[in-house]
């Protein structure tokens, strides 16, 4: 399973890349293989005011329906229309070319309530026992 | 529970989840890519944990046509046909398969896996022409071999050609490796090939050797998406103990000519009358994904209900079978409703895909 060292992540299995005060929002790979084939993506709309905690988007695989939940408080500033098209991308690239949407940071003191992926890490391995 | 196969699934790496107590695999590498190679060449399915009742003596068919909707007086030996146990009022309690060992003397019962001790009560309270029932589950394995290159990989391993047989019959094949096996044109995904049935012992061997010749393990995602592109339904999802045969289209296995069954009465009625709903295709024409429960809305009235939806693997789009008004017919327009949106399909009769290997 793929945990990139430089992103921060979410209890719900998301990821944010934090640049320039914008933070790229997507899945992690243990979310997306859980998940299994990813059916349909349907994101929030571009300007949409969110709280860290609130629905961003949702995913659907054959099995389940899934939201994506903002890892912390901003604006919808970009979301990836490819994925409306394309959801399998979800399970080929969800660090790349699947991400979802990315967010206006408020605070940027609030990336510290997220997980760096050591953290994330342990926190999957005592999910999955 | 789990199934003589459980270890191969293991070893294959599969996702196993709880499917009515049993610890089945859901899929191995995926749904999609196990959904196509059924379409495409072949995939092997374990359905050990489906159950199997074997009636047998004199009274075997009074008792069978009193509990069954089909005829089985005339059924000739190594005939299969598909039927359902009903209860008083014509609900289903279950959709099953009846194999003919040997005319007026034994028969065997193909259940659903969530409704065998249920069905067990069930046809031993009815069996007052004292019948001899066994539940032959714990005893019996069963793999499906499916796909348009089935027939190819079990004449190239047992050197036995499956389409030789008729569908909906099956043969007895002896063979060295495992002894006597029985082999059912019979399926579950509308894509041909084979089930086989034989002891759980000898069942793990014969499912490595299938995969070594090129079947894909499929699990029970896979089983799911294929039986609803062609629209059979699914005991628990589309029909019920709520649901009569007739509502959701099944008329086919229903024999009304017999002048008595459980649940004739209420059948007859319905279809003298017509029934108030019936099960019926939808395809979407706007990207989403049906559910079960999901509503189904047409000039603002809700008209029915989803009971099982998903995006067709080979269409790729969303699908569902849902139980709808009778004032509802073929090619009209049903919104679904997917969360807060009202997405737009088309009333269709299934299968939704064609179906190969007749």
């Amino acid at each position: 399973m793929e945990i990139p060292e430089q992103l921060y992540y979410t209890e719900d299995h998301e990821w944010g890349e934090l640049a320039d005060g914008m933070m790229k929002v997507g899945i992690t790979d243990y979310a997306q293989h859980e998940l299994g084939d990813i059916v349909f993506v349907e994101l929030a709309e571009v300007g949409t005011t969110v709280a860290k905690g609130d629905p961003i988007g949702t995913v659907e695989s054959v099995k389940a329906v899934s939201e994506i939940y903002a890892p912390v408080d901003g604006e919808v500033f970009e979301v990836n229309g490819a994925l409306t098209d394309t959801p399998e991308l979800v399970n080929q690239d969800c660090y790349g070319e699947a991400w979802m949407v990315v967010l206006k940071v408020n605070d940027l003191a609030q990336t510290d309530t997220l997980m760096d992926a050591q953290a994330y890490q342990a926190y999957v391995e005592a999910e999955a026992k | 529970m789990r199934t003589p196969l459980y270890h191969e699934h293991e070893k294959l790496g599969a996702r196993i989840v709880d499917f009515h107590g049993w610890e089945m695999p859901v899929w191995y590498t995926g749904i999609r890519e196990e959904h196509l190679a059924v379409r495409n060449s072949a995939g092997l399915f374990d359905a050990s944990h489906m159950g199997e009742i074997r009636v047998s003596g004199n009274e075997s068919v009074p008792f069978l046509n009193r509990i069954l909707t089909r005829d089985v007086s005339a059924m000739p030996r190594n005939r299969v046909l598909y039927s359902f146990f009903l209860n008083e009022h014509g609900g289903i309690i279950d959709d099953l398969t009846i194999y003919c060992a040997e005319p007026g003397e034994s028969y065997m019962l193909c259940v659903n896996a969530s409704n065998t001790e249920n069905d067990l009560r069930w046809v031993v309270k009815q069996n007052r022409e004292h019948a001899l029932i066994e539940d032959r589950s714990a005893e019996t394995a069963l793999i499906a071999l499916q796909g348009p290159d089935a027939a190819r990989i079990l004449k190239d391993y047992l050197d036995f050609d499956p389409d030789t047989l008729k569908n909906y019959t099956f043969a007895i094949l002896a063979t060295v490796q495992y002894g006597d096996i029985m082999i059912s044109k019979t399926g579950y995904t509308g894509a041909g090939g084979v089930e086989i049935f034989l002891p759980p012992e000898k069942a793990p061997d014969l499912w490595s050797s299938l995969v070594e010749r090129g079947a894909r393990p499929c699990g029970l995602g896979a089983r799911d998406t294929l039986r609803l592109e062609m629209g059979y339904p699914l005991h628990g999802n589309d029909i019920d103990e709520t649901t009569t045969p007739l509502e959701a289209g099944l008329n086919f296995a229903v024999n009304l000519d017999k002048p008595e069954f459980i649940g004739r009465e209420t059948l007859r009625r319905q279809s003298e009358q017509g029934v108030s709903r019936r099960l019926r295709g939808l395809v979407l024409k706007e990207r989403g994904v049906p559910r079960q429960g999901y509503a189904c809305v047409k000039d603002g009235r809700q008209v029915g209900m989803v009971t099982s939806g998903s995006v067709s693997p080979l269409l790729g789009t969303g699908i569902a079978l849902a139980y709808l008004d009778r004032t509802v017919e073929e090619k009209d327009e049903v919104e679904i409703v997917v969360r807060d949106r009202h997405l737009k399909s088309i009333v269709v009769r299934p299968p939704f895909v064609k179906g190969a290997g007749k």
